[in-house]
């Protein structure tokens, strides 16, 4: 039951948190924008049209969307959103969390080179580097975290007595939730890293793994990455704003407030800077990585 | 007394700022450095009183540290009427430069508080590296970069050791001298340790010990004659007297032994260093350098040897400064004549000027230690002291070293004065203002040699009481 | 007020940081700026609730002198330079980054045997400090360009302003000042020298010797 309950804020929430962040952006650039519900329609056309296959790929290329999908709504079960506790915790469920990322991130590199076209290529072998560094990155940020809570589940993380821990971590929680927020930015291939609206393969990243896939293959994969970014955005809320258990209405706006906040802020990122060289790219990652290991620098110090 | 003395070559500066001829400023530079040196003179006969508050006091270390910084400007005045009669350049900046230089190195030699002492020393950084650039080529300013930035950050670092000192004299709850003295019981000896690394590395910096004296042969090389004999007499001693004032407060918190071991350590380093790259120099002015650097080496090694060392150290900074200023007050006058200072393009000065080349000569002989000189003296007081405290292998690498840079030096010095004669560029007659100042150098420098008065020895004595080494 | 000091701390560090993930000079100034400008309002914070007219005084000039003036100066000095250039450093961007990292582990860990006397505002002072002059160190070091050497220097200057503004009441006002005014005037020298290097390199840009320091393109 509660798996279900999850499952429907995320499918409900998911698109319409990406809704906001082009409205935001529609803002910033003086457009009016198309409605908060346009990631709804995309998606209903998408699943209504039927999808083409190119001759040369496999079994492989037609089970990704599918894995992909099941793999972030796995990742969903594990993370805390709002009132409701997350229906799977147990302790060391972070590894389980990171290596749900690796196994779409796998596949999705596999079905990339699947196609045998040499821009998917180049996509997957970009996004295999990076990847690289955002694990690392996802993982500094976590051990810091887990230092800071004394646990290594996710739900008690980020969840338990983090309210207190503003008072004492605050400068730790600083740098983590300024890393955790590059992090995001880079796992759902947002502007200073990779442009999601760009069509030039030479520069694209996560765009360009996806190019071959059409109709419901396609609408599954862009469901999968709204829920990616909303449940990436689900971490960093309750490290932002420490929700203390009061009632469940309170909580749930303030979860809402939060998740609204954060898709503002990637919306503002998106329309103020602009995409990094690729060449940069590695740099904006390590300093990200830097600043989780300059957390947990200090996390250690203060012992 | 002190504050006129600090400000009289100030304001003299301030003055050149206005519409005025070459030839005041050259006058306005003598009488200012005639004053100066009368009034330290005076200084002798009896000690002025103690300013603000105790933060300016001339003690026998800043005595001696005073008199020959007056004493060098006095010659490099007297050099300057020699020089400018064929310098078709202005003078203004030089000699600005030089008035405040003067105004912030007797601030150096008077300061009694940690934290002026940085100012001041840094200060004197600033304006020297002007002076360095005199001649706007690419070398020159090269190498004030490189001067102003390796001396900026080694006193960078000079500035974390004295807020280390700080935190080590949390309880005296000031830098003053006397006041750290009075409770060096109370100082934290891990923070005053800290604190004695990075006085000696960031004040080693500006002297030019060895593995930070990289931009010592570039500035010398490139800085006129004057300037060498400003930076490597005074300025580097400058510097020296903060690692004395240091080594007052590590003896009386019983710290002798740390602050000793670094210091001996980077004495032989400096002492080795030059030696090994005097022998691929091709200019004079540049193997002087390396000189310089091996003569703070032995400052240092003195220093860190105590007892018989520390005399030596103290009559060295005097011998160190005279035959620094016949050295570059030489070289000065030869790179004026030729134009150059380098050894293949200037040779056989003997034939055309004989007495430059005699005093080059004697320069040669004054700068390595020869014997009627008292450069001689004071270095053997260190080897003695090194022999003394039984540091046989010290004193053997020591001979070497300086065996090493005698032939190094010889080799460019006899090069040039020998050899056949080029024709000069400039001036065909000797200068006699010129080779009045380096004369009065050399005859003070056999004369310390040959007999050392008593009132001088009395002053290094109390200065050696002062720092309280056993 | 604790709190504060540290967030103030651990951003000087961060901007060190940047600074040295940074390839464009320009880009570099400015974050500098940003940076004196956050250490000029740590006296603010130091004690509690009754700032002193010596936190005033550090914190008004601090800002003054070295977000202000500071930047502009060095903007003077590569006047004729494309803000488009970039820093060309003797290890790559990447690796200064990590190397970056551990220099702050490893200036933390330094800091670990060292034990402030006293109480002092933050415990996070001592090691931010550290590693902000070990990174300007650094930028000095792996930079060849002649502004970003002053940079380099400028930030080691930060660095141990942050740990100098903790130490109160051992030097008089008068002598900070005076440290303040001797920084100012070597960057003011510094970017003379800068210029007049910029400037030998246009005329000659084929020199072998300013082709590394000069900025031009």
């Amino acid at each position: 039951m509660l798996i279900f309950s999850h499952w429907i804020i995320v499918f409900l929430l998911a698109p319409l948190f990406v809704g906001v962040i082009a409205k935001v952006k529609a803002f910033f650039a003086g457009k009016k924008g198309p409605s908060l519900f346009q990631p709804f329609f995309d998606l209903q056309r998408l699943f209504q049209k039927d999808s083409v296959y190119s001759r040369t790929t496999t079994w492989v290329f037609r089970a990704v969307p599918i894995i992909c999908l099941a793999a972030v709504l796995l990742l969903a079960l594990l993370v805390p959103l709002g009132p409701f506790k997350a229906p799977l915790q147990f302790t060391g469920d972070i590894f389980l969390a990171a290596s749900i990322l690796g196994l779409a991130r796998f596949f999705m590199i596999i079905a990339a080179l699947d196609t045998g076209y040499s821009f998917e290529g180049m996509g997957a072998s970009r996004e295999a580097f990076f990847s690289c560094l955002c694990e690392m990155i996802l993982f500094m940020n976590f051990i810091t975290l887990s230092l800071a809570q004394h646990s290594i589940s996710l739900s008690s993380m980020i969840g338990g007595n983090l309210p207190l821990s503003w008072k004492l971590w605050g400068t730790v929680l600083i740098l983590v939730v300024g890393s955790f927020f590059i992090l995001i930015l880079a796992e759902n291939a947002r502007i200073p890293i990779d442009d999601p609206d760009t069509h030039l393969e030479l520069t694209m990243i996560h765009e360009v793994k996806i190019l071959d896939h059409s109709g419901v293959d396609l609408g599954f994969l862009l469901y999968a990455s709204a829920i990616k970014l909303f449940v990436f955005a689900g971490i960093l809320i309750p490290i932002i704003l420490p929700i203390e258990p009061v009632n469940k209405v309170m909580d749930m706006l303030i979860f809402l407030g939060g998740m609204l906040a954060v898709s503002i802020a990637v919306g503002i990122v998106e329309s103020t800077t602009a995409r990094l060289r690729l060449n940069r790219v590695n740099h904006l990652l390590l300093i990200a990585f830097a600043l989780g290991f300059f957390g947990f620098v200090v996390k250690m110090w203060k012992g | 007394m002190l504050t006129l003395l600090i400000l009289l070559p100030f304001i003299s500066a301030l003055g050149i700022f206005l519409p005025v001829s070459k030839k005041f400023i050259l006058k306005l530079f003598i009488a200012v450095s005639f004053c100066h040196g009368l009034i330290v003179a005076l200084f002798w006969m009896q000690r002025p009183p103690v300013e603000f508050n105790g933060f300016l006091v001339l003690d026998p270390l800043g005595l001696i540290l005073l008199s020959i910084v007056s004493f060098l400007f006095l010659s490099v005045s007297v050099f300057m009427i020699g020089y400018f009669k064929h310098e078709p350049r202005s003078n203004r900046l030089l000699t600005v430069c030089l008035l405040c230089l003067l105004s912030t190195m007797t601030l150096v030699a008077v300061s009694y508080h940690f934290g002026l002492l940085w100012v001041s020393i840094e200060a004197t950084t600033l304006f020297s590296a002007p002076l360095i650039s005199y001649h706007r080529n690419q070398q020159s300013l090269q190498a004030t970069w490189r001067y102003l930035l390796v001396c900026s950050v080694g006193i960078a670092l000079g500035l974390m050791g004295t807020f280390f000192l700080a935190i080590a004299a949390h309880d005296v709850h000031t830098l003053l001298l006397p006041a750290i003295l009075k409770g060096s019981s109370s100082l934290s000896l891990n923070w005053m340790k800290l604190s004695i690394i990075f006085f000696i590395v960031g004040y080693g910096c500006k002297m030019g010990l060895a593995p930070t004296h990289s931009w010592k042969p570039d500035a010398y090389g490139q800085a006129t004659g004057m300037v060498g004999v400003i930076m490597a007499g005074a300025l580097t001693q400058c510097s020296f007297l903060a690692l004395l004032r240091i080594a007052q407060v590590c003896n009386k918190a019983g710290l002798t032994e740390f602050y000793s071991s670094i210091l001996i350590v980077s004495g032989m380093l400096s002492l080795l260093v030059p030696a090994l790259f005097i022998l691929g120099e091709k200019s004079i002015k540049r193997a002087f350098a390396y000189s310089s650097i091996e003569n703070m080496g032995l400052l240092v090694l003195g220093l860190g040897l105590g007892a018989v060392g520390l005399f030596g150290a103290l009559f060295h900074m005097i011998n160190n400064a005279l035959a620094k200023s016949v050295m570059f007050l030489t070289a000065g006058s030869i790179a004026q004549k030729y134009g150059s200072s380098r050894a293949d393009e200037v040779k056989g000065i003997i034939h055309i000027y004989p007495l430059t080349g005699i005093l080059l000569v004697a320069a040669f002989l004054a700068g390595t230690g020869m014997f009627p000189f008292a450069t001689f003296h004071s270095e053997l007081l260190i080897l003695n002291a090194a022999i003394t405290s039984r540091h046989y292998c010290l004193a053997a690498g020591g001979v070497v070293c300086l065996g090493v840079m005698f032939i190094g030096v010889a080799k460019i010095v006899l090069g040039v004065v020998h050899g056949k004669p080029r024709e000069p560029l400039l001036a065909k007659k000797e200068n006699t203002s010129m080779n009045a100042a380096i004369l009065l150098a050399v005859v003070l420098l056999v004369g310390l040699g040959l007999w050392m008065p008593i009132g001088l020895e009395k002053m290094i004595n109390n200065a050696v009481k002062l720092i309280g080494a056993v | 007020m604790t709190s504060w000091v540290d967030v103030i701390c651990i951003t000087v560090v961060f901007l060190s940081l940047i600074i040295l993930s940074n390839y464009r000079v320009a880009a570099m100034i400015r974050i500098f700026a940003i940076q004196s400008f956050v250490l000029g309002l740590l006296p603010f914070f130091l004690h509690a609730f009754c700032i002193s007219n010596r936190d005033v005084i550090l914190g008004v000039v601090t800002m003054v002198l070295k977000a202000v003036l500071v930047p502009s100066i060095l903007f003077w000095a590569i006047r004729h330079v494309s803000m488009r250039s970039e820093v060309k450093p003797i290890i790559g961007l990447s690796a200064s980054i990590i190397l970056g990292a551990m220099i702050i582990a490893g200036a933390f860990w330094v800091s670990l045997s060292l034990k402030l006397p006293g109480k002092p505002a933050s415990d996070l002072i001592l090691p931010c400090s550290l590693s902000t002059v070990l990174l300007g160190f650094m930028i000095m070091v792996t930079r060849t360009r002649a502004v970003t050497q002053v940079l380099g220097y400028l930030i080691m200057e930060n660095g141990i302003f942050l740990f100098a503004v903790s130490l109160f009441d051992v030097m008089p006002v008068l002598i900070e000042m005076g440290i303040l005014l001797d920084i100012f005037v070597a960057v003011f020298i510094m970017a003379i020298v800068v210029n007049h290097i910029n400037e030998e390199f246009e005329k000659n840009p084929a020199s072998v010797t300013f082709s590394k320091m000069g900025e031009t393109f």
